[in-house]
């Protein structure tokens, strides 16, 4: 276990190396040069010269590099262009909200899925589980910005239940414990369920075969042959080895739910670090826009190590040496 | 793989053949199959089926906002062009950028995957790892920057849609070479002389051909998607071209009074997905090799 444990290590680490690596490329292939696109009409030429030393352009291409690699390394993401403040400090603020929205969206997804797979697995060919197919691929299938909208229109300016934007109301003073959460988990429904909703259709679909094959299963028909009851048959034996693969979709749907967060949080006014990427984006800030890049990879990586490491904790089938799994 | 099967051989059929006959017989697939085509149909037909110009401003105060009648049946926009027109040219914009963008996609998909299951070893090793990384860099943030640096055209959304997009199809496409490199037919092209790319040309990418198209296929509805989104972002097609997805960023600003405006190219993204994901899903069945006894 301890070897696995250090050789996915090293090997999430190598990919975050990658990562660092391509992304200064891109910066460098980008046509013209780097430095003009962090020239700005209204700064000084003492301001030029600072930012031009503090990026190392005057340096060889190797050496800035690893000057580069070895900042990031230490969390030193440089000064954002447009709020002219560390893009740490601007990420320290970003990446809470992005989780607060992805993990809601992430347990919507789960529930929501493995709950309709296996529902559609228990009356396969039904009406239910045909309804249940055709909801998925047009789930699947429609874009999240316009989901979105359609809900805020619905939710939001027609029926006014659902607040459109923000993660909480302007002014919540003299707002109790329990009604500012009340009043956070309002605004949390609609970009949560637009984030969530399409990832569950295809998980709904997993299930719904990962529950078909353990059905089977010659353990099922032996839990049969002893006479259990159908619905612990269901449940206890095939829906516990069925469960198991969806821990590796966990992993699989990381880079999905942050791609899509994108989306969400511009359309939601949703301060994290989708929005911070677009905003970036929009005012050319280079420095907030790489950092991103390279945080959100990091994130993906290492949800990707943790699904690892829970899969073969909660698979005792999986033997940790070799690097073979079986 | 049935024991008891062990007659004599069915006549022999190509992969091609038996691959058709399976599809037909999938409705959703013949479904999806009818929508794509419907859709090409819509694009190429485009000036047939509406007389107004989808970019060239109406007559502003008067024409602007008026929702769905007769004249308009999808109503009009800010500009008072109508929106019927421009979801109908819009299919131009999206099915070019899905199917050149696919073709890149497929391009390089094709090219990594077969090198690095073709020469195995240390170049297998780094392409792969390379693959890993920028899968770990959630699509959309590494369209974005790419965006952000090379500012844009049509043409380069078009290429940074397919360069952001290949690493799934090269996965896909090294499994299938490592599994058929170990073919008799390989290795005897291999001592008779074929060099690497001879044997990767000539034996190897025809061999994998169904599994590309299938991906691609997928590939098709995932693109348009991305371009929608960036479109959405206002980063994709640069204006007054009509692009569904800046169409359904265009009507945001107006949503309670015109929701028209959002909502119809909305459902044409929904549409155009739907028909290249059942056709892709109805091929992926029917060409899988495992399908085949």
């Amino acid at each position: 276990m301890r070897g696995f444990l250090a050789r996915r290590l090293i090997q999430s680490l190598a990919l975050l190396f990658i990562v660092l690596t391509i992304t200064f490329f891109l910066l460098r292939l980008a046509p013209g040069d780097p430095m003009s696109r962090y020239y700005n009409p209204d700064f000084s030429p003492e301001t030029v010269r600072s930012i031009k030393e503090s990026l190392g352009l005057d340096n060889p291409l190797a050496e800035q590099y690893f000057r580069w690699i070895a900042s990031f390394a230490r969390g030193d993401f440089g000064v954002s262009l447009r709020y002219q403040r560390p893009v740490r400090d601007l990420l320290a603020e970003a990446i809470p909200n992005t989780l607060r929205l992805t993990v809601a969206a992430l347990a919507l997804h789960l529930v929501l899925g493995i709950f309709l797979g296996v529902l559609s697995a228990a009356k396969r060919n039904s009406p239910f589980d045909r309804v249940n197919t055709i909801a998925a691929l047009f789930v699947y299938s429609i874009p999240s910005f316009w989901l979105a909208l359609m809900l805020i229109l619905v939710f939001s300016l027609k029926l006014g239940i659902l607040p459109s934007s923000h993660m909480q109301s302007l002014d919540t003073e003299g707002f109790s414990a329990l009604s500012l959460a009340l009043d956070r988990a309002r605004h949390l429904a609609l970009p949560a369920f637009v984030l969530g909703v399409a990832s569950a259709a295809s998980t709904a679909r997993y299930m719904r075969g990962s529950m078909l094959d353990a059905l089977r299963e010659d353990y099922i028909r032996t839990a049969r042959a002893k006479g259990l009851p159908e619905s612990r048959v269901f449940l206890k034996h095939a829906f516990k080895n069925a469960a198991l693969p969806v821990v590796t979709i966990v992993g699989l749907s990381l880079p999905f739910l942050f791609g899509g967060a994108v989306v969400v949080e511009t359309i939601f006014s949703w301060p994290g670090m989708g929005r911070l990427a677009v905003d970036a984006i929009y005012a050319r800030d280079y420095p907030t826009v790489l950092a991103i890049n390279f945080v959100v990879a990091a994130i993906v990586i290492l949800g990707n190590l943790l699904t690892d490491v829970a899969y073969g904790l909660l698979d005792p089938r999986i033997v940790f040496a070799g690097g073979k799994k079986g | 793989m049935n024991g008891d099967d062990l007659s004599i051989a069915a006549p022999p059929r190509g992969l091609w053949s038996q691959g058709w006959t399976r599809f037909r017989r999938s409705r959703f697939g013949m479904a999806g199959a009818l929508i794509v085509l419907a859709l090409y149909l819509v694009a190429i037909a485009a000036p047939l089926l509406t007389p107004y110009d989808p970019i060239a401003q109406g007559d502003v105060p008067r024409m602007r906002y008026v929702p769905p009648c007769r004249e308009h049946p999808l109503g009009t926009d800010k500009f008072g062009r109508d929106v019927f027109a421009r979801v109908v040219y819009g299919s131009r914009v999206s099915l070019t950028i899905g199917l050149l963008a696919a073709a890149i996609t497929v391009l390089l998909g094709s090219v990594v995957g077969a090198a690095a299951g073709y020469f195995g070893g240390a170049a297998d090793a780094i392409l792969m790892r390379i693959v890993d990384a920028l899968l770990s860099i959630p699509r959309l943030f590494l369209l974005l920057t790419c965006v952000a640096l090379f500012s844009g055209s049509i043409w380069l959304i078009v290429v940074l849609l397919g360069a952001t997009g290949w690493m799934a199809t090269a996965r896909l496409v090294r499994a299938q070479v490592l599994s058929l490199r170990n073919l008799d037919y390989v290795k005897a092209a291999e001592a008779l002389g074929a060099g690497g790319r001879g044997v990767i040309w000539r034996h190897l990418i025809p061999n994998t051909l169904s599994v590309i198209i299938v991906a691609a296929t997928l590939r098709v509805g995932g693109i348009i998607l991305a371009e929608a989104s960036l479109g959405f972002l206002g980063l994709g097609v640069p204006p007054p071209a009509p692009s569904w997805g800046q169409m359904v960023f265009e009507g945001r600003e107006a949503l309670m009074s015109a929701w028209w405006l959002s909502t119809f190219p909305g459902i044409a993204i929904a549409v155009t997905v739907i028909g290249f994901n059942l056709l892709g899903d109805a091929l992926k069945d029917a060409f899988d090799p495992r399908q085949i006894a």
